[in-house]
């Protein structure tokens, strides 16, 4: 039977420094969103999978940040995820080389990569079984997005017929297509041959350079390592239109996840996703023998919520978090061991691990983008 | 004994109250601003109060009417058609002022707030036998108004200086006078002023005297001086008669609270707030130096500080009101909205958040 691994990377503590001061307490990748890490998310997706052996986070945190949260995951879903330290950033497509012998290990016949940093719903079956009739080496997952917001990313052009990825270009200063890539792929194995051409090729470079001071290199070409390969620039643009890569479209949500302010519109997309896949999750409250509930909300177990309360929509609320008598809680994430005194008032805003609101008190952002950030054990009286 | 309560103009600075009131009807301490000058009045034998007054005199008498016969005291109108400044309306009204007995009479400035020694003022006047005495207040910053000059022993007041540069005393025109009729002799029928002409002219022949107003003194013409106001009228009012103050638990500093106003469960109330009647406060509401205009309703959990509450208006669930926020009569403020020194005029519905202070048509 044909074994399929996927693969998350999830950066590292100098990457994703626009989400500080976030990520000062918790990397990026474990930051709740919905109640849930950040990188639960596609790991939950990839479960969905058949016949997945593994699932390999690589980034360059510490072992250690991850090694809890790995080893609860892989006992929660019956599934091997391992976390893979790189000992340096090596790019997208590098960091997977690196770790080539051990993603190969199950001879799998197709490798999924997901951006740590994206929120959508993942329609990786759906993209294995576009990929497999499509015979090449790759396919994208890829979004229309406005004209406007469309040079923020990786900008692409697809054959409306074949979904043949035909020209790839990334943050492009002019207008090149309103289609995006999505930071999530399905390669077979070949995918490391043309990782490989792509040192093959700079070591070549280099040397004609050390040879004759060919001064004419790209100036971004020269400053990278041998052994850093980006998968858009070094991958995706060389291969384009020539029948390797292919596209696969999705027309439901995607976001990524760079600020602060987006990760309350992602917890946002990925609580009403639970209402379809995971209701359970959901809390649910009449203002009778718990808080009342409006909208879609994540209590976590082990938070204690006054039944006067009210919360939601949008809400996340941590582990071991005490929300008093008659607290108003409005799309914000609340996290671990916080404290919310009896008739405050929370709006658009995420509460650090520890802070405590006194009684009323309020925290309230404009809008969601705009988001309060209380620090972590700030008290607010 | 008579008095000459100077009401004047539209009260432009206390809007958006005065859009639905004149001003002297306008609640302060859960009474009209006015009756707490012809209280104190009558209190030291007033029986005719001449109301100075530029508009809407019909509001004014058909509401002072029922005072009329409950404090037993004449109230009548003089109305101005164009603006006289501070002493022309006394001119206006010479007729009404002035009658066989010879006394003085009082002028008093509507939109001043004090303990109104008035007893102490008669004494003092008759004392010092000059033709005019006004009273005196000490204010911090004296720059800003227009001081009294005048000898410390006797009260006797040397010169005015307006809006001094140079330090030339804090004592400062409290706007309370008690005058012989014959000051009236010195004032003709134009737009003139008492400060700047009458009172000059009187010090110079040496007949004028000031005394310093014992207690406190505030002119509330505006928002931010009505709140600070309570403040001292409360502070005031717990050294002479505590037993009109709230007490018990919910309760913090001085509170007014109308009879007939209801307040829930689990509230936390002042200091400084006064509720007017009919109002209702839901359970876990904060209140705290505010103003809560007749029949009111704020709804469970809502948070009002540095704020006046119109009449009959609502406030919702979870809604904060703060930072100078004046609503007008009969404004609805809904769940869990944010006013941050919002002014909002009359019959309004507030459904999203105020995030500066600034004036909602």
């Amino acid at each position: 039977m044909e074994k399929v691994v996927a693969v998350i990377m999830v950066g590292g503590p100098t990457k994703g420094t626009r989400f500080r001061p976030l990520s000062f307490n918790t990397p990026k990748p474990l930051f709740p969103l919905a109640g849930q890490p950040m990188v639960h998310h596609p790991i939950s997706a990839c479960k969905r999978i058949p016949n997945l052996a593994q699932i390999f986070l690589i980034g360059f945190y510490e072992e250690r940040e991850f090694a809890l949260y790995v080893s609860s995951i892989s006992n929660e879903l019956k599934l091997p995820v391992r976390y893979l330290k790189e000992d340096k950033p090596h790019g997208s497509a590098g960091g997977l080389y690196y770790f080539r012998d051990m993603i190969m290990e199950d001879s799998p016949s197709h490798i999924f990569l997901l951006n740590c940093d994206v929120c959508c719903n993942f329609p990786l079956t759906d993209m294995l079984e576009a990929h497999k009739r499509s015979g090449g080496m790759g396919t994208m997952l890829v979004i229309k997005v406005s004209a406007e917001s469309a040079h923020q990313f990786g900008e692409l052009v697809a054959d409306p017929i074949t979904k043949e990825l035909l020209h790839y270009t990334e943050k492009p200063e002019t207008f090149v297509s309103d289609l995006i890539n999505c930071g999530v792929y399905v390669f077979t194995p070949d995918i490391f041959t043309a990782i490989h051409d792509v040192f093959t090729h700079r070591e070549d470079r280099a040397n004609i350079r050390r040879v004759s001071s060919f001064e004419a290199l790209q100036a971004a070409t020269r400053a990278l390592p041998v052994d850093f390969v980006r998968l858009d620039q070094d991958i995706l643009s060389p291969l384009a239109g020539k029948k390797q890569l292919y596209t696969y479209e999705t027309t439901d949500f995607w976001e990524q996840i760079k600020t602060p302010g987006m990760s309350l519109k992602c917890s946002a997309l990925y609580l009403a996703q639970f209402k379809m896949n995971s209701p359970h999750l959901l809390a649910r409250g009449d203002g009778i023998m718990n808080a009342s509930v409006t909208g879609d909300v994540f209590i976590h177990p082990s938070a204690k919520v006054h039944p006067t309360a009210k919360i939601g929509p949008n809400v996340s609320i941590s582990a071991n978090v005490r929300v008093g008598a008659g607290v108003r809680l409005i799309s914000c994430i609340i996290l671990d061991d916080v404290e919310i005194k009896e008739n405050a008032v929370v709006i658009n805003s995420i509460v650090g691990w520890k802070s405590s609101l006194g009684k009323w008190s309020r925290v309230q952002a404009s809008a969601l983008l705009q988001i309060n950030i209380c620090q972590s054990t700030l008290r607010i009286l | 004994m008579k008095a000459l309560i100077l009401v004047g103009g539209f009260g432009t600075r206390l809007r958006p109250l005065t859009l639905s009131f004149p001003k002297p009807l306008v609640e302060f301490a859960n009474k009209p601003m006015i009756l707490h000058q012809i209280e104190a009045l009558k209190a030291v034998g007033v029986t005719e109060v001449v109301l100075a007054i530029n508009y809407q005199p019909e509001v004014m008498l058909n509401f002072l009417k029922d005072f009329e016969t409950k404090l037993d005291v004449k109230i009548t109108c003089s109305q101005e058609t164009e603006p006289l400044g501070t002493a022309g309306p006394l001119a206006l009204a010479r007729d009404k002022l002035i009658d066989d007995s010879g006394e003085p009479f009082f002028v008093l400035n509507s939109d001043v707030i004090s303990e109104y020694p008035f007893k102490e003022m008669i004494e003092f006047h008759k004392a010092h036998g000059g033709e005019a005495s006004i009273m005196v207040t000490k204010v911090d910053e004296p720059s800003k108004y227009g001081v009294v000059v005048m000898e410390e022993s006797t009260g006797k007041v040397e010169k005015f200086v307006e809006k001094p540069k140079l330090f030339v005393g804090n004592k400062i025109n409290a706007g309370i006078y008690l005058l012989n009729p014959s000051v009236l002799d010195r004032i003709e029928l134009r737009p003139t002023s008492i400060e700047k002409e009458v009172f000059p002219k009187i010090a110079a022949e040496q007949k004028l005297y000031a005394m310093v107003l014992p207690g406190f003194w505030m002119d509330i013409g505006q928002p931010r001086d009505y709140i600070t106001g309570l403040r001292l009228y409360l502070d005031s009012l717990r050294k002479k008669s505590s037993s009109k103050l709230a007490t018990g638990s919910h309760v913090v500093g001085n509170v007014l609270i109308h009879e007939s106003a209801k307040i829930g469960e689990g509230c936390l109330i002042g200091p400084d707030v006064a509720i007017g009647p009919g109002c209702v406060v839901e359970s876990g509401v904060r209140l705290s130096r505010c103003t809560v205009m007749r029949g009111v309703r704020i709804k469970k959990h809502a948070c009002i500080s540095s704020s006046i509450i119109g009449w009959h208006s609502t406030v919702g669930q979870w809604a904060r009101v703060e930072n100078m926020t004046i609503l007008g009569e009969d404004v609805h403020v809904c769940d869990e909205i944010y006013s941050n020194g919002g002014v909002v005029l009359p019959h309004k519905e507030i459904k999203s958040s105020i995030l500066k202070p600034e004036i909602v048509m």
